[in-house]
């Protein structure tokens, strides 16, 4: 499959699982050349090298370690730690591609991506379910990444609120915008710093390694140079788009 | 304000930290807390190198920006002493094995 368009392949040998999994990641089926791959197993096979990136996820008893072509995930029983597995890898995949994973909503107008992020309550879902059908990328994870000068906003599997995957497409960003619940609509610019203020707590990256930590920094640090941020206080209506830069 | 054996601090090498317009923004891994340095701190904690004296930072300071030597030895030793109890600054000569900007 291609997530970001982050070619990924999954060995699965539970049959159940494996069911889920194509059912679950369909839409993001794709028959990509060399794609990362990433080993489903009962215990971490030993192949001679020390991961480059591990993580306990003990919350579902599983784990991962990540190598520079694969990954093993052990405890991956079923569909929400194997999603939460992934989730965790491709948060520090991204890092090869200039690209992040944060928790927005994503809705496509005019063939822009407005981005609308926030912690949870914070109205992701709210301003998806408020967006016309199909218009939607993610209601909950949303993927950013540098290609060739632009930033682009990618639909991902990762299931939120609506609980229904996100779509698999892209579109070039117009903004990120930080939600805030209010009686009206208004929209105020971020510089830079303001934005990544606004966005780091909803980065997703659970690497405690430095050299990772600056890396995505910096990734961060050149989007919130090159992208519009702004907050947006917003009223749950549809009204809100109207408050929002063309 | 507490101070080294040799009085002096090195940045933290477990942190990531990154310029951006003239704030400094540091990121603690650890933690996930965001720091935020303005410019004369930026300035600073740019030539905190685990070997310049609070005294000699202080002159760099005040011959970059227009403050009096005493102003900019006082600011400089609180901001030391913040970036200290933050964990953002170390004894220097601690080898934390991280990351090299």
């Amino acid at each position: 499959m291609s997530i970001g368009c982050v070619p990924l392949r999954l060995h699965v040998c539970d049959a159940r699982l494996f069911s889920e999994a194509r059912e679950r990641y369909r839409a993001f089926a794709a028959g990509e050349t060399q794609p990362y791959s990433v080993y489903l197993e009962d215990s971490f096979r030993e192949n001679g090298k020390n991961p480059e990136f591990a993580y306990d996820f003990t919350a579902q008893k599983a784990a991962l370690r990540a190598f520079s072509t694969e990954s093993q995930f052990i405890g991956a029983k079923n569909a929400y730690a194997l999603d939460s597995l992934l989730r965790i890898l491709l948060s520090w995949v991204l890092l090869r591609h200039s690209g992040f994973l944060l928790h927005a909503a994503t809705v496509v107008r005019n063939d822009r991506a407005y981005v609308f992020t926030g912690s949870s309550g914070a109205g992701k879902s709210t301003v998806a379910s408020l967006s016309p059908p199909g218009s939607v990328l993610t209601d909950e994870i949303s993927l950013l990444r540098r290609e060739n000068g632009e930033w682009r906003a990618y639909g991902t599997p990762f299931w939120g609120e609506f609980r229904a995957a996100g779509s698999n497409r892209s579109a070039p960003v117009a903004g990120i915008f930080g939600l805030k619940h209010a009686r009206g609509n208004f929209v105020e610019a971020l510089g830079p710093a303001g934005l990544l203020r606004n966005i780091l707590p909803n980065v997703l990256f659970f690497s405690g390694e430095p050299a990772a930590n600056q890396r995505l920094l910096e990734i961060l640090g050149q989007a919130v140079k090159e992208i519009s941020g702004y907050t947006l206080a917003f009223r749950r209506d549809r009204t809100f788009w109207e408050a929002l830069p063309s | 304000m507490s101070t080294t054996s040799n009085g002096l601090w090195q940045r933290n090498p477990a942190l990531a930290w990154r310029e951006i317009d003239d704030e400094t923004v540091i990121i603690s891994p650890t933690e996930s807390v965001m720091h935020e340095l303005n410019e004369t701190g930026s300035f600073l904690w740019k030539n905190i190198d685990g070997r310049r004296t609070a005294a000699e930072l202080a002159a760099l300071l005040a011959a970059e920006y227009e403050v009096t030597p005493g102003a900019a030895l006082a600011d400089t030793e609180a901001l030391l002493q913040q970036l200290a109890l933050n964990k953002l600054l170390v004894p220097a000569g601690t080898a934390m094995g991280g990351a090299v900007r």
